[in-house]
């Protein structure tokens, strides 16, 4: 019965360490995955000029997986469905943090409102800040992810210590 | 068709309120009442349908003109800017939306146009047979004469061409008809077999392309208005291909004073001439002029 508990509160520490270094993961994907869709926009827009809906519907799958539910809830919009708002946009992205949501809505607000060269600027404009938060977040990740994790196989550990 | 791009509740109101057979326009000014032109004639619309009282009339406002533009282009303003330099946008369903505001202008040309403050909305209609009372004057032996269509703006010009195209199926004239869409809105619900199209393309660069690329027999445009659109017109009768254009003009009398006209009255390229008027509801038919502008047949 020991060793069983022993064993549960060892997984159960390796458990909550891992959800820590999962959100941290995700988030560092999240930004890598928005950088890209805004490339791909960027390009897209200049080279075909075909509708934000089919630019974001061909937009790479599995990259797409990482946006955290960002690009349907958009999508919805662009088909009327719903408000471009947090609410609705970000209701898979709770790992983002206020001014994270504020500012990627912001892009998507901008997003089909102006001139080929215009819109090409903002893009441009966004990505910059969007680098800046992915570096951030890969810093994160870096510094707190694997230290979560770490953590949790520590405790782990020294729980099973104590009870052994 | 409206619902896609409306306000939902404007859209609604329209959708269960106002029978759209009869709406040729909708039109939307910054701060001002909503207008609906049925039949020809202007109407205010209101909470409960149409109505001819400003107190109740809905009114619309920049945001609500700029949001339908955005939903027009399909949430892609930069796809669909060259149309906007040229003052309007054509939905796939064909409506066409005419935009009013701030042109702005780079080295002499038209960049595009911002602050949108008004906005007329066409609602395209197929009228089946509008055309017939006019066909055997521009067919004859299988035949065509090359015919302009002349008419102020929203008396059915469109209308017209297009069931010209759609009776020419109808009467099993399997001439090669290609549609020189300059603004993509003539092939909407086109119901015929034998047409090619060029679409959003000068008129200049489609009647050249189009006759060396596709060879037809007939080529239906819309709206000549420039001396390069008759030169271009001209380059095709020279090459025996047929033409079914239209213009803008109010009388045959108007017409003649047209710069662009002159060479092709000169040249006595159009046989026929068909003017169409609003005056008992858009496409009456006011006669059939001859290459003389003679009139050779009244209604």
């Amino acid at each position: 019965m020991r060793y069983l508990l022993i064993v549960v509160l060892f997984l159960l520490s390796v458990f909550v360490g891992f959800i820590f270094f999962n959100k941290f993961a995700k988030r560092k994907k999240f930004f890598s995955a928005l950088i890209m869709l805004a490339e791909k926009l960027s390009v897209d827009i200049n080279f075909s000029r075909e509708r934000l809906k089919v630019l974001i519907e061909n937009f790479d799958k599995s990259t797409k997986q990482n946006l955290l539910g960002v690009d349907e809830g958009f999508l919805n919009y662009l088909d009327k469905k719903v408000e471009l708002d947090e609410k609705e946009i970000f209701k898979s992205a709770s790992l983002l943090k206020k001014e994270e949501k504020e500012f990627v809505l912001l892009f998507l607000k901008t997003l089909g409102r102006s001139d080929v060269e215009n819109q090409t600027k903002e893009i441009a404009s966004f990505l910059k800040r969007f680098e800046d938060m992915g570096a951030k977040c890969n810093a994160e990740y870096k510094k707190y992810g694997t230290l979560s994790l770490k953590l949790g196989v520590i405790c782990g550990l020294f729980f099973a210590v104590v009870l052994f | 068709m409206l619902n896609k791009i409306l306000p939902e509740k404007i859209a609604k109101i329209i959708g269960a309120k106002v029978n759209m057979k009869y709406v040729n326009e909708l039109r939307f000014r910054a701060d001002k009442p909503i207008i609906l032109s049925v039949n020809g004639k202007n109407y205010f619309l209101g909470e409960n349908g149409l109505t001819s009282s400003l107190k109740e009339a809905l009114f619309s406002s920049k945001i609500v003109i700029e949001d339908i533009v955005f939903r027009a282009s399909e949430c892609s303003i930069y796809s669909v800017n060259e149309q906007i330099k040229r003052g309007y946008i054509v939905t796939d369903s064909g409506l066409r939306l005419g935009i009013g505001g701030n042109v702005v202008e780079e080295n002499g040309q038209v960049k595009t146009i911002t602050n949108f403050c008004s906005l007329n909305i066409r609602i395209p209609h197929n009228i089946k047979n509008c055309s017939l009372s006019c066909f055997d004057q521009i067919v004859h032996d299988k035949t065509i004469e090359n015919t302009l269509i002349i008419s102020p703006p929203g008396c059915g010009k469109t209308t017209f061409l297009k069931d010209f195209i759609f009776q020419l199926s109808e009467h099993n004239l399997t001439h090669n008809v290609l549609l020189l869409d300059e603004r993509g809105e003539l092939d909407i619900d086109l119901n015929a077999n034998f047409y090619d199209k060029i679409a959003f393309s000068s008129k200049k660069m489609g009647f050249e392309n189009g006759i060396r690329a596709l060879s037809p027999d007939l080529i239906v445009t819309d709206e000549i208005g420039q001396e390069e659109d008759a030169d271009a017109i001209l380059y095709a009768s020279t090459c025996g291909v047929k033409i079914l254009a239209s213009a803008h003009a109010d009388s045959i009398e108007t017409l003649i004073k047209k710069d662009f006209f002159q060479i092709l009255l000169k040249e006595k390229i159009f046989r026929r001439y068909v003017l169409l008027s609003k005056r008992n509801g858009p496409g009456t038919n006011e006669g059939i002029y001859n290459e003389n502008l003679s009139r050779i047949m009244a209604f």
